[in-house]
């Protein structure tokens, strides 16, 4: 009736992403106990579908996007040479407990990408967000209206170059009330117990 | 003057056969009502008492954890992220912990790791009790709130007593939890991880609390109203919900024993013995039922985490200034409300990348336009408290 956990355990990752990334014509990178498949965006939705009827990975988790770009308003910039662009990622799994992120990568300036809606109904708030977040545009979302922001909000706040306004205001940590970060230098701290 | 009957028969039937007109009418349910648990707006087109469709409108809470996320410090974050569901605060660190230990590659001693699997438990506890005294008094019975509010402050003041803080704890570290937890002011170097007493204390607490299930099951289950009120309503099938991401105890209640406790290993779950609570139906009956049950079994975890708890260091050998490697990472854990995740992604700074947020409620009532659609109006009130949301959770 439940998993248990040494079912889980003797469950190969590497060969399950492998298989799918082979299905849908992708590439599979496994890092961490996470499983990445990375496709073409043309082939975004057949991926999907082919994940959900072929691999029963019916159960959708998340949706969301990340701004791969050197003009960075907030934060650091990404390591040297990371390509700008933005990057979809979609995280299905079933209720055994398989979980794979498929990948794709959208140009940067005019980010465009077909719906999921159709594949996954759940879909449908987690590219509204998306879409007014990073600014990408669904093909066939039913009601692409924002989600969180007010309407008439101009800008996609999780865009890199998209200023953080209260820190413009005030700079954080604040210098007045917080110490000093401590430097690379500093001795590390050990566990007196240790 | 003679009455044709004829007309006065056609006229008769002509009067019974039309049907009362009853305009389609928009029905604004919050944000500021009891049930939204938070601000949550439904605008709901009804006719008369018949629900059409139903379009939530969220983001009244929204305050831009993931954007944060990007300019703060590991060690920041995970006082940000305790406010995302408050009902269990503790619950919400360990996925974002467990992810950039991971990418760390940092072994977290044992000792830490049952701390963290106790205090998680009991966010469990806290959580599903608040929910045992809200639904309820959602559907008219006021007296399950006392009870079961009773038993949470005994709850919450053990978690304060460990951590110092009721509702956010900020009490992980990467690598292991926080040193002198609830020690006070100590005189000596050595520091005391668990508070004086806390073993004794917490198996009175877990004891209390199973006995306050039983009196809620006498109270609620023995109630004709609330059986009225929820059996049979807001069915949720298996292969909707998971299509839609609906996760945790609203899922396990139509079937389906999906619990990350099984399933992923962000905490040694597989030592202990403890019941994948499932039902049949997926009403909201049921959704009560599962959450009552887990309560029972997360207090059998935690008598049993504090039988086993081995002794040994409260944290991991780590660098003074925390950098996270390069790389990314999806961690899932099973909160109260369901799959709590965090996918991270490093550049090998101080802070992450980015941090995707992926919140159990947020997809749990997003099934909302679907399970309301053709309810009647007060259904809307025991659907909607049965799938325990907190705005926190969804807007983020």
């Amino acid at each position: 009736m439940t998993n248990s956990p040494s079912e889980t355990a003797t469950f190969d990752l590497d060969a399950f992403a492998a298989e799918i990334a082979e299905a849908v014509g992708g590439q599979a990178r496994v890092a961490h106990g996470t499983a990445k498949v990375v496709v073409a965006p043309e082939g975004w939705t057949d991926a999907l579908t082919t994940a959900r009827d072929a691999f029963g990975l019916g159960y959708f988790s998340w949706l969301s996007a990340v701004d791969w770009t050197t003009d960075v308003e907030v934060g650091d910039p990404p390591a040297e040479g990371t390509p700008e662009r933005i990057e979809v990622l979609c995280a299905v799994g079933d209720l055994t407990g398989r979980l794979v992120i498929f990948s794709t990568d959208l140009d940067h300036d005019e980010p465009r990408l077909a719906s999921l809606v159709p594949v996954y109904p759940g879909a449908n708030w987690h590219e509204r967000e998306a879409a007014e977040m990073f600014g990408i545009v669904f093909e066939g979302h039913p009601q692409l209206e924002h989600l969180y922001l007010p309407e008439g909000f101009v800008g996609h706040p999780l865009r890199k170059s998209f200023p953080l306004l209260s820190r413009e205001v005030k700079p954080w940590p604040g210098t007045v009330d917080v110490e000093d970060m401590p430097s690379d230098d500093a001795p590390s701290t050990e566990n007196p117990e240790a | 003057m003679t009455i044709d009957h004829d007309q006065v028969r056609h006229l008769s039937e002509v009067a019974v056969s039309v049907e009362l007109e009853t305009p389609e009418m928009t029905l604004n349910i919050g944000p500021q009502h009891p049930s939204t648990h938070g601000v949550l707006r439904l605008v709901a087109t009804v006719d008369g008492e018949r629900v059409f469709d139903v379009k939530p409108v969220i983001g009244y809470m929204h305050r831009g954890y993931e954007k944060l996320a990007e300019v703060r410090t590991y060690p920041q974050i995970t006082a940000l992220i305790n406010r995302i569901d408050w009902v269990s605060g503790y619950a919400n660190e360990i996925p974002f912990i467990v992810a950039a230990e991971r990418l760390m590659e940092i072994e977290v001693p044992e000792r830490a790791q049952y701390i963290r699997l106790i205090l998680t438990e009991m966010a469990r506890i806290a959580s599903h009790l608040v929910f045992n005294a809200s639904y309820p008094l959602e559907l008219g019975a006021a007296t399950p709130l006392f009870f079961a509010l009773r038993e949470r402050e005994r709850v919450l003041d053990l978690i304060e007593s460990v951590t110092g803080g009721r509702f956010h704890p900020n009490f992980n570290r990467i690598g292991g939890v926080k040193p002198n937890a609830g020690g006070g002011p100590t005189q000596r170097k050595v520091s005391q991880d668990l508070p004086k007493g806390f073993f004794v204390d917490t198996r009175a607490a877990m004891e209390r609390v199973l006995s306050v299930c039983d009196e809620l099951e006498d109270l609620v289950a023995g109630n004709e109203i609330i059986l009225a009120r929820t059996k049979g309503i807001g069915v949720l099938p298996v292969d909707v919900g998971a299509a839609y991401g609906v996760s945790g105890p609203n899922l396990r209640a139509s079937g389906v024993p999906f619990d990350l406790r099984r399933i992923e290993d962000y905490l040694p779950y597989d030592r202990f013995d403890f019941d994948v609570v499932t039902a049949s139906n997926g009403d909201c009956w049921d959704r009560w039922w599962v959450r009552l049950e887990e309560i029972r079994q997360a207090a059998r975890i935690v008598i049993q985490a504090i039988d086993g708890i081995p002794s040994g260091p409260l944290q991991a050998k780590v660098p003074r200034v925390i950098k996270v490697p390069q790389g990314e990472v999806y961690v899932r854990a099973e909160n109260p409300k369901g799959e709590m995740g965090y996918h991270l992604i490093s550049e090998g700074g101080q802070g992450p990348y980015r941090l995707k947020i992926r919140s159990a409620s947020y997809s749990n009532i997003s099934i909302l336009p679907h399970i309301l659609e053709g309810v009647l109006v007060p259904d809307i009130i025991a659907i909607m408290g049965s799938l325990d949301f907190v705005l926190g959770d969804v807007d983020r």
